[in-house]
Order: C-alpha cells, then structure tokens, then sequence
C-alpha cells in the first residue's frame, strides 16, 4: 500500500513537472503569447482603377503600389485583372504596378488588393537618403521674398528637424506677404509643399514628397501629403499643413515623390479609389501566415500545425478533460449528484451549439415532456428498446416541432439544435426516468438539476475563450490536470454534501 | 468557511467515514473486482452460500431468457406467496414480493392485486436489465418468501426488517436493524425511508436510529421506540455474518440478514459497497473501528496467526460491544 502510495506519488510528481516544464518552455523559450488577447489588427486594402479605354489605343497603366520597406509586413498581394499583363518594378525605392493590354474598350476597372499587418519586430533595416541638395534657381521678387522668409526661419531653429517644421509654418502663414507672394494665389496643399521645398533648397535641405494612406476603416480617401526629410540616420515626417514632426502610426507610405498615382496612356478619366477594412487575427495565427516570411517555424509541431478545420474539433476536444474536472470537482469534493460522470460533459457539449440559457430552457421542456412520455409508455408494459425507440422518435419530432416554431416566430435559436443534443437528450430522459423509478421523483428532479447545473458549469467554464486558447497552445496543461486527477483519485476528506449529511453527530454533541 | 473548516474537524474527531474514504481505503483497498459477481448476483451468492452450509431463503427457480417466462407459472406451482427479484438489482428495486393469491391473481404484500400479466412484465423488465447495475441484461429469480419474526411486529411497518453487519476482513465492525416504513414501501433501504437502528455487537440489543438523515427514537408509522429491543439469535447473526468473507474473498461488505419466524436466521444479500448511514444509526464513525480492526490484522499477521469465526466475533464484541445505553 505504501509503495503505491508512493508510485501514485511520484506519477503525480512526474507528471506536474513535465506538463509545467513543456508549458514553461513554450512560454519563455519559443515565445508564445500567453493570451489570445495579443491579436493584431489585419488591414485590407483595395484600391479600385477606373478608367475609359480608348478603342484603337493599346492601353498601359501605371500605378504605385506600397514598397512595404518598414514598418509593415504584407501577407498576401494581388493584382486583380481580367486581360491585362501585370508587371511590378521598383523605381528609386517606390513600386510601381504596370497593367497593360494590347486591346481595350469602354469602361475598364482593375484592382489592387493588399493585405497587411505591422510588423512587431525585427531589426529594421539601414535607409540611406540625401543629406545635400543643389539649390533651386529662382529670380527677381521671389528670390527676395524667399531669402526674407528664410532669415526668420534661420534664427528660429537649431538643426533640420527644427528647420523645416518652421519653414512649414512659415509657409502656411496666409498673412504673411512674402508668402502669399511666393504662393501667387495658388493656397493648394501641393503647391504650397513646392514652395517649402524651394525654401528649403535655398538652404540646401533636401526634401520630399510622400503619400501616404491611412489606415481607418470604411472611410473613402485620397492619399495624403506629407513631407519628409533625412537627417543622416532616418527620415523625418513633417505634416505640410501644420509643420508638426513625426508620421502617425497609422499612415502607410503609399509612395515618395512628385509623381501622381497613377497614370494612364491609352485612356482617360483615370480614377482610383480606396476602400479599406480591418480584421483581426490571433497573433499565433498570424505568426504562422508570416511563417513564410520569417525563419520561425516553432508552430509546426504544436496542435497549430493541424489543417483550420482539424483544429476548431480540437479545440472542442481540448476542453473535455476540463469539463470532466469540473465534473470531478463537483462530485467528488462538493458532492453535488449527477446522471453518470459523462452525461454532463456531453450536454455541456451540447450547450456549444445551444447557447447555454436556451439549451436549459430546451433540455428542461423536452426532458420533462420526454419523462410525462415514458411514464405514460410505463403504462402499456412496453420492453426497454421498443420504448427507448420510441421516447427517441418523440424527441425527434419535439425538436422538429421547437424548430419550426421558433422559426415561425423568427427565432433562429430554436435551428440550433443538432444531430448531437438530440442523441443526449435521449440518453438522459431515459436515465433520468430509471433513477425516477428506482429512487424517486424527489431524488431524480435532484439528480436532474444537479446534472444540469455541473453541465452549465462545466460548459461555461469550457467555453471561456482565454482558457480554450491556453490549453489549445499548451497542451501540456492536460498533463498537469492528470496529476490533479490522480491526486483525486486518492483523495479521503469528505465531500462538502457530507458535513451536511452527517450533521445530525454535532447537534447531540452540541447538546 | 470557518463552520464547515469546523464541522469538518468534528467528524473527523469522531471517525465519520466519507463516501469518498470508503471508496479509496475499504472498497478499492479490500474489494477485488473479480470477486464482485458473487456479490452482485444474488444466484451466484446463493449457490456460493448453499455450498457453504449457510441459510439462505430457498430458491424456487430462474429464469434468464425471454422464452422461460412460460415457465414461470410451473415454478410458482401451488404457491402462494413468493418473491422475484433480479439477479443483479441494486438497493432492492424491481423486486416484487407476493404475499398472497386472490380470485387467480395475485396480492402484493402492500395489497395492490396484479395479474399474471403483470408479473410476466415485471420479469422481462428484470431481464431487460432495467434494475441491473448498469443496465445489462439480466436474470430473475424466484425464491421463498421470508416472513419476519414476530419480535419486528411492533417496530417495522410491512416489508421484510433485515439486519445489515459491515464486515471487514471477517471482523463485523457495525450492525444495524433496517425497518421499512410506510414512505419506503415496505423496503428495506435507507434511501428509499426506512429506518436504520443501530445495534449493540455484543447484545443484540438496540441503539437509537437514523431516519433520512436524522436521529429519531421512535418508528414514524407505529411510533412505537425502537430502541432497547433485544434481537433474537444474535449471536448466530454475528457468527454469519462473520463467516461470509471467507464465502465471498470480498473484504469489505455489508451483509444483509433476516430472521425467517420459522427458519431463523437467512443470508438475504451481500453489498461490497455498504451504505454509510449506518454511522448515524449507530451514533459512532466506522473509521474508529475499522482502524482498530486493521491494526488487530497487522498484529494476527506479525504473529503469524488467523483467527476463527467465533475468535473474531468475540473480539468485535469485547472491543467494540456494550455501549452504554443513552439517556433521551
């Protein structure tokens, strides 16, 4: 007895070591976020070209596409075309898509779509940018009026970055003369961004013109101006209008330079809209679609590695050994009665496709019409398996019956119910109604909610979407909860339904 | 928190058995699974105890398939009372006892009529297996009606009253007397309401009892006291009881006993995994004894020596015997 007891021990030990040891290495070594809480925003990008073919034309379109440098990584790239040639080049750090077609007509519309997340980490690469430009040559009043404007700015800052945020501010100063002189009454965003950079080439500041989009959903835009300049080590974003330093986070660099979007030979009204849309993803899940991209291949070995499908069965599966806990739990330490140790996982089970409220609703109305049945069918002294057939077609037809109802009365709840709550229900009417016999109404009704409250307990506590994340990316655990069960399996306290029991000892103690 | 931290240390101050301390140190520690079917089917217990040379209630017939129902009419015969019970029933259900004939039906002993119908349904839902353990399938028999002693008149209420020894490793380590009442049926299990009366081991004489739970004195249907009754061949009670580890290699169980007004006393059954009302009744935790027993076993086995039935019952009764009687 002893040297079992310390076999059981060292099982336990062993066990709880392993479970906690693999979990630990998961965590710490590969790295794997704890909760699933750690998702990552998955942006959609497309953009729609429209444009009117000329007939007799061959048609080439030409377009800029994100060169996705920095500080997004993309997923998947397409070019949605029905005849046109598609070709990608890069050009002075900007990408530039290239549709073209010998023979076009009408009313032509191409799309490029764009699926990205940003990138965590990573080392970021060395960018290299002009530090020294050649002034631009100008004469006669603007020179003055530029070399004035210039003064100011001068004295006002420091270095480049406070250089050009000035120059910027200066520049949108409407009241200002020398501007609106050099503005010549053309207040646009890009002429203005020409005029700092005229500014700034007197001064031998190099800058340049990026466009940006933003990444916020459903919302029609157009791409954004925004200047930016190289310091020597990285560039530095500065925003036309107001001169503030510094890219928001959410503005993906479409592409740099004084060139439009897009351009078209071979057609016209050329037209580009975007439309963007979010989503979010696990991050493990997104670890692994930049798999390709990246060297870590530490998910190929872990329950992520299962085709989508496999995966959301097992993530089901997963869970039982939890729910068989509760179960353990409540019937071994509380002392709470159920119908067998399983029933109650499977109608937990059965609550996933119910929703927990109307799967106890629906249990409750078919279990107590299913028991009025049998004890009606008790009377015409039937044998067990005709009966069981038959409580089994009245469920079905019960079901059948809930289901159109609430479907008439436009409660998609009510088709909810599966091929497998209809097999436990069975079950349990048929067990509830022996216990109804052998122990009593008062016993089974006792029995029945006990059933149905370790079934929603075990259910909610299997559906909690942290710990179905958890045990599905570790595994492990299940080992641990082994050990637990053991330990169980030995335990000889009493059951909290005891104290109560056998309370009747302390009242003649007391007395 | 802190009452049931307490309540808890009371009981086990006093040695109150858990369901989950029986199942891990008695049922699962002295019980061989192998050896269950001897207890679980009450055939197989019978053969085994005729073998033996203890009483059992006689044994008119089986039947095990649907077929041999036909047969059931030529094993009642002329018979008017009996009783069928399956093989493998659990906590005395599906069992019917006929007490008498009336107008070429029968008469239950709580005086519903049935048909021969009834009866033969009755049989096939016992073969059916719906008052197995488990649910499998199953065998009826048909055996002789016990009528109770006369000495019960007074405190039971219909049914059969039996004896109940918890027997551990041949040592009885607590009786009780379970009277049915009017909620059980006429049946003899506590769960079903009937009362369980503890039993002095040495004199026979009875203890106060336990009702659902509770402790009462008096039979709820005759209000008669149930305490200070002396039982009748006790002693032979306790020599059976002692008698039926070495008839089933079982070592814990609850033997079930009854004492027939013309044969005396009958093994009726044997449970490996005897109830734990039996505590209240007795007003005194099994743990206590049964810990008491296992360290006289560690002593028997250091010197080498096993005892006999009467060595053994006389043991219990010096150790665990003679309770003073409670005032109340």
């Amino acid at each position: 007895m002893r040297s079992l007891t310390l076999h059981l021990k060292l099982l336990i030990a062993i066990l709880v070591v392993l479970g906690i040891s693999v979990t630990a290495y998961q965590i710490f070594v590969l790295g794997i976020p704890v909760t699933e809480d750690a998702t990552d925003d998955l942006w959609n990008i497309d953009a729609k070209v429209e444009f009117v073919a000329s007939a007799k034309d061959p048609v080439k379109i030409q377009m800029f596409v994100p060169p996705l440098s920095r500080d997004f990584v993309s997923l998947n790239e397409s070019f949605i075309s029905n005849n046109y040639g598609v070709a990608v080049n890069r050009v002075d750090g900007n990408r530039k898509v290239t549709w073209s077609a010998r023979r076009a007509k009408g009313n032509q519309t191409l799309y490029y779509r764009l699926v990205l997340t940003k990138r965590y980490s990573g080392e970021k690469a060395k960018i290299k940018g002009p530090t020294f430009r050649d002034s631009m040559t100008i004469e006669g009043p603007e020179k003055i009026a530029a070399e004035a404007l210039l003064a100011p700015i001068r004295q006002h800052s420091a270095d480049v970055e406070t250089f050009v945020g000035e120059a910027i501010k200066r520049v949108n100063n409407p009241n200002d003369d020398n501007v609106k002189l050099l503005l010549a009454g053309d207040p646009s965003a890009a002429h203005k961004a020409k005029i700092v950079e005229l500014l700034l080439s007197i001064a031998h500041v190099p800058i340049e013109k990026v466009h940006t989009i933003r990444l916020v959903a459903d919302q029609p835009q157009m791409p954004e101006l925004w200047l930016r300049s190289f310091n020597g080590t990285d560039w530095l974003y500065f925003n036309p209008e107001t001169g503030e330093q510094g890219l928001p986070t959410d503005r993906l660099l479409w592409w740099s330079g004084d060139e439009n979007l897009i351009t078209v030979d071979g057609g016209k009204k050329a037209n580009v809209t975007f439309s963007l849309n979010n989503s979010e993803m696990n991050a493990i899940r997104l670890a692994k679609l930049t798999d390709e991209n990246t060297d870590a291949n530490f998910l190929e070995y872990s329950l992520y590695g299962l085709p989508l499908q496999t995966q959301q069965t097992f993530m089901i599966m997963v869970m039982i050994p939890i729910g068989v806990l509760v179960i353990l739990i409540l019937r071994n330490l509380i002392g709470i009665q159920t119908l067998g140790t399983f029933t109650p996982v499977l109608i937990a089970l059965a609550f996933r496709e119910t929703q927990l409220g109307f799967g106890i609703m629906l249990f409750t109305i078919i279990t107590a019409l299913g028991l009025s049945l049998r004890s009606y069918l008790e009377h015409l002294k039937l044998q067990m398996l005709p009966r069981l057939s038959v409580v089994l077609t009245f469920v079905v037809v019960l079901i059948a019956a809930i289901s159109l109802f609430s479907h008439k009365l436009g409660l998609e709840r009510g088709l909810s119910v599966a091929l497998f709550p209809m097999v436990i229900l069975t079950m349990t009417i048929e067990r509830l109604s022996i216990t109804w016999e052998e122990r009593g109404g008062g016993h089974a009704m006792k029995v029945a909610i006990g059933t149905l409250f370790a079934a929603s307990l075990a259910h909610l506590i299997m559906t909690v979407p942290e710990l179905v994340y958890f045990v599905f990316t570790f595994p492990a655990i299940l080992l641990i909860l082994v050990g637990f069960m053991l330990a169980m399996g030995r335990y000889r306290g009493y059951r909290l339904t005891e104290l109560v029991r056998f309370k009747a000892f302390l009242k003649k103690a007391d007395a | 928190m802190f009452g049931l931290w307490k309540t808890w240390k009371a009981l086990e101050a006093r040695g109150i058995m858990g369901i989950n301390r029986r199942n891990a140190d008695y049922v699962l520690k002295y019980n061989k699974r192998s050896l269950y079917p001897i207890v679980d089917d009450k055939i197989i217990t019978k053969e085994r105890a005729i073998a033996a040379g203890i009483h059992v209630p006689e044994l008119y017939g089986v039947i095990s398939t649907e077929k041999e129902i036909d047969n059931l009419e030529e094993i009642i015969g002329a018979r008017s009372d009996f009783v069928i019970k399956p093989a493998q029933g659990a906590g005395g259900d599906g069992i019917l006892v006929i007490a008498d004939r009336f107008e070429g039906r029968y008469r239950t002993v709580s005086g519903r009529i049935i048909s021969h119908e009834e009866i033969e349904h009755q049989v096939s839902s016992i073969l059916t297996g719906l008052y197995s353990l488990g649910g499998h399938r199953d065998r009826a028999l048909i055996e002789y009606r016990v009528i109770p002693d006369q000495i019960f008149k007074s405190i039971s209420y219909e049914g059969v009253p039996d004896i109940r020894i918890i027997v551990l490793m041949g040592y009885p380590v607590m009786a009780m007397l379970r009277l049915p009442t009017r909620q059980s049926n006429g049946k003899a299990n506590l769960h079903q309401g009937a009362i369980g009366v503890g039993v002095d081991l040495a004199t026979g004489l009875t203890l106060r009892g336990t009702w659902l739970n509770n402790i009462i004195n008096k039979h709820p249907d005759t209000t008669n006291a149930v305490d200070g009754v002396q039982l009748p061949y006790w002693d032979g009670f306790m020599k059976l009881a002692a008698g039926c580890h070495e008839l089933c290699g079982l070592g814990y169980i609850g033997v079930d006993m009854v004492l027939d007004q013309e044969k005396g006393p009958l093994i009726l059954e044997l449970n490996a995994r005897p109830g734990l009302n039996i505590q209240i009744a007795n007003d005194c935790g099994l743990t206590l004894r049964t810990h008491a027993v296992e360290a006289r076993l560690e002593d028997l086995k250091a010197r080498g020596v096993t005892e006999t039935v009467e060595e053994r019952v006389a043991f219990v009764q010096e150790m665990f015997g003679h309770i003073p009687a409670v005032e109340g």
